[in-house]
């Protein structure tokens, strides 16, 4: 409890205590490219929500109410986007749609342009990518709601004598509309706090997390803590306004019913139709997984004006593993990872048990301290943790760890703490309380009901929320950029570095790797 | 008289000032008792005060002389068939019902034992999942037998299952009871069941225990008001009435008399038929008095018709 509050609310103070800085405050208040920045962050954010929505929830329709060849399979397919780590997924982009990426060179070679047709650059880039990697959320949770739905409501609603139009805005929306606003939270939250692609295409476009990061290097510390401060601000702003659109959730759990069962599309054309535009969105969403592959597989300097790469060998992947300055930026990821992954389990674990068991006082506290480094963009905690841990002030409780290999673990486990702790929480709240009466009074002990009755009734949350935080700290390019040093450099900087020598082949080839990594750790994570 | 599970002065207060007992039992050892009573009445705080999953804030209980009051649930060797079973999810039936036996060369054979029990021999590989309603609460039985506890708990054991499965599992229940020989408590809410289960029956109403009793006794010589018209079908009257059917010399002049006790006579309780109910082999009629209250007689189909004015009298009558 307290260790959580040191890690979580201990920051956050301190920053807000000094960015109360006078002149800080005054330059805020007064550069327009700080204002600039701000807008941009909550535009952008606002039009990935619209975005995501519009793709997301089409789809979510389609898979689970109508039944078409390859419904399954693509059905699977289309939560791909979840595997690429943010920075993976906008090098990807990078490669595929970029002014010297396949299709920019495919339209050049095609209608023989002496430059590339477009630039890759700007807001509209940075809409592409989120679009593309956060309609996952509306299509996931949509899914979920519709699978809720108890079949009997609607053929209430028809009974009534609701036609299709009116079942569908008075009785599916208002009954999904816990999953949307959970849906449009998180893409919210996430493009908020969205730091690859901007950082990326963003050039002379700047949001507020670039914009931090960019004012933490040139080491101008007072201003960037006033950006923290605001972005913390709209982010909370932001939350609460949705929150307050979501309404009681108790509508979903009156009836157990049974989810509709897909309908099969019974006119042929439309079937044919429908199979095809479903492949087809099949393969936009994995060229970028595709493109990442194929670049990893040329090796340096040997692909300039071509279509396509003129030789195909694997010798990135070989540098990558025999040379040991390249290698240790995987271990560093790996171990920092694990290590942050372990004690985030350890303390939704205690965190939950605390919650759920002990009707304590301070359950609504623990519950929020587990909650809030979601709610804030990741940025936010970035600079709170640099800021809190580069003094040395024992009694204060603020030791020098910036510059250790402490300090990134320590980041990414703040960064972990929701996902582990919602999946946890969950998984505890589901548990019946006769079970373990029932181990006790077969005889068992604390320790044995634990260990043989609880842990195993919590392990699919425990799971899925380990295998995200995992994959969480193995992509994390935002803490890692603020707190890195050369000795305990992650992935994600290897990657940025080496796009910087134009070594594409060898930041594609991490990225292939954290992708696999990541798709075999989520799928871990998500079997029953 | 010395019971084997001896309960006393055992009570429980929570916080909202509702308070359970102070009840007081003995159980003779292989004695089913059924804790009958109303819901909310106390009598599954009752049995979770048995089971040490509630502590209780006075009295004491004893098993074979040896106080396990203070005992947690854990060491108190009493087995427990919960409401909606507690089957582990994540076990098969084989290791739900090796839950509670130490790992010795014979568990095997202990397992098989307990599930033969329940008639459900060779299905250890099971999935709880897969099971029928019945056949999982006949593991839950055989989980709760295999550790050889001293008393067996069961919660409503057969509120989770259809009416028709009802009364056959029940007799098997009370076979299987009557076989292991081990002294059991059960709680429901159903007096039938009650009736064919239990040896003695306890009926609590709001925290207390009202009466204890076979079950002809409480039937034939309820104690309170309570007692009369929660087991079993009765009438009850009152001044004139209560005069009119021979009663009102002793006790408070309150009268219970239950359906089959009255008949249609020459003289008595005058009334009018105003409902008949066919069950077959006989018929309620449903009277009224001239006071306008109603009352039920338990008669042959065409004992009388409806509308028709009656003398009713009654052969047996419980005064309270």
């Amino acid at each position: 409890m307290l260790l959580l509050a040191w890690l979580v609310i201990y920051p956050i103070v301190i920053v807000g205590a000094e960015a109360a800085h006078p002149t800080a405050l005054r330059d805020f208040l007064t550069r327009p490219g700080e204002w600039a920045a701000l807008w941009a962050s909550v535009w952008i954010s606002l039009v990935s929500v619209i975005l995501a929505a519009a793709i997301g929830i089409p789809l979510a329709f389609l898979f689970e109410w109508f039944d078409f060849p390859g419904r399954k399979t693509l059905g699977a397919l289309i939560a791909l986007p979840v595997v690429l780590p943010p920075l993976v997924g906008v090098i990807a982009f990078l490669f595929l749609y970029g002014e010297s990426g396949f299709v920019a060179r495919a339209i050049q070679a095609l209608l023989h342009l002496q430059n590339a047709p477009w630039r890759l650059q700007g807001a509209a880039a940075i809409l592409l990518v989120h679009a593309y990697s956060m309609y996952v959320y509306f299509y996931l949770f949509t899914r979920a709601g519709l699978a809720k739905l108890d079949v009997s409501m609607l053929e209430a609603a028809q009974a009534l004598g609701a036609d299709r139009r009116a079942t569908l805005w008075r009785v599916i929306v208002p009954l999904l509309r816990p999953s949307l606003v959970g849906a449009a939270m998180l893409t919210f939250m996430t493009a908020l706090g969205s730091f690859s692609a901007p950082y990326i295409f963003g050039g002379g476009f700047r949001v507020m997390t670039t914009q931090i990061v960019a004012t933490k290097l040139n080491g101008d510390l007072p201003l960037a803590m006033v950006e923290t401060v605001a972005l913390a601000l709209v982010a909370v702003a932001g939350l609460v306004i949705l929150r307050r659109t979501e309404g009681d959730d108790i509508l979903v759990a009156l009836g157990k019913g049974i989810a509709p069962r897909p309908r099969p599309i019974q006119r042929a054309g439309v079937r044919r139709l429908a199979t095809i535009a479903g492949w087809a969105l099949a393969v936009l969403l994995l060229l970028p997984h595709l493109t990442l592959i194929l670049v990893s597989l040329v090796p340096y300097g040997a692909w300039t004006t071509e279509i396509l790469p003129p030789v195909i060998n694997l010798d990135n992947y070989r540098r990558l593993f025999s040379e040991p300055e390249r290698l240790r930026p995987m271990w560093n990821s790996l171990w920092m990872a694990s290590v942050s992954t372990a004690v985030a389990v350890a303390l939704a674990l205690a965190g939950g048990w605390l919650v759920v068991r002990r009707r304590v006082a301070l359950r609504r506290a623990i519950e929020a301290l587990l909650a809030l480094p979601w709610a804030l963009p990741g940025t936010v905690f970035a600079i709170a943790l640099a800021i809190t841990f580069s003094v040395d002030a024992p009694l204060q409780l603020r030791f020098v760890l910036v510059g250790t290999a402490v300090i990134l673990p320590l980041a990414y486990l703040v960064r972990a703490l929701p996902l582990t702790g919602r999946g946890i929480l969950a998984a505890y709240r589901q548990l019946d309380p006769s079970l373990e009466e029932a181990a006790a009074s077969l005889g068992a002990g604390r320790w044995r009901t634990l260990t043989r009755v609880t842990l195993p009734q919590l392990r699919p949350g425990l799971a899925a929320g380990a295998s995200l935080a995992f994959v969480a700290g193995l992509g994390d390019i935002v803490a890692s950029i603020v707190l890195y040093t050369y000795e305990t450099r992650p992935v994600s900087i290897e990657i940025l570095s080496s796009l910087r020598l134009a070594e594409t082949g060898v930041a594609a080839a991490f990225g292939v790797v954290l992708m696999l990594v990541s798709a075999v750790v989520l799928g871990v994570g998500a079997r029953r | 008289m010395s019971g084997f599970l001896q309960i006393q002065a055992i009570e429980k207060r929570w916080r909202d000032g509702v308070t359970v007992g102070p009840v007081s039992l003995d159980i003779a050892q292989g004695e089913i008792l059924a804790l009958l009573g109303p819901s909310g009445s106390g009598k599954t705080t009752m049995l979770r005060l048995l089971a040490g999953f509630e502590t209780a804030d006075g009295g004491r209980v004893a098993v074979a002389g040896e106080d396990v009051t203070a005992v947690p649930p854990a060491q108190r060797r009493f087995g427990m068939v919960f409401q909606h079973y507690a089957l582990f999810p994540h076990l098969d039936v084989g290791e739900n019902v090796g839950f509670g036996l130490p790992n010795s060369p014979d568990k095997g054979a202990k397992i098989a034992a307990a599930l033969a029990l329940v008639d459900l021999a060779g299905y250890e590989k099971r999935k709880v999942h897969e099971l029928s309603g019945g056949q999982q609460q006949r593991v839950a039985l055989a989980r709760a037998l295999a550790p050889e506890p001293r008393v067996l708990l069961l919660d409503e054991p057969l509120s989770n299952l259809d009416p028709a499965l009802r009364e056959r599992t029940r007799h098997e229940l009370r076979e299987v009871i009557k076989r292991v020989g081990i002294t059991t408590l059960f709680v429901t809410h159903e007096q039938e069941e009650a009736f064919d289960l239990g040896d003695r029956i306890a009926v609590i109403n709001q925290g207390r225990l009202e009466q204890v009793g076979a079950p002809d006794e409480l039937y034939e010589h309820p104690v309170n008001l309570f007692v009369a018209t929660f087991v079993g079908r009765a009438n009850v009257f009152r001044g004139k009435a209560a005069r009119a059917l021979g009663g009102g010399a002793n006790g408070n002049g309150v009268l219970v008399v239950r359906p089959e006790r009255l008949r249609f006579a020459g003289a008595g309780l005058p009334g009018v038929v105003r409902e008949r109910r066919y069950i077959g082999a006989a018929a309620f009629f449903v009277v009224e008095d001239d006071e306008h209250e109603r009352f039920e007689v338990l008669a042959e189909p065409d004992a009388a018709k409806l509308g028709e004015r009656v003398y009713v009298e009654a052969t047996r009558v419980i005064a309270l």
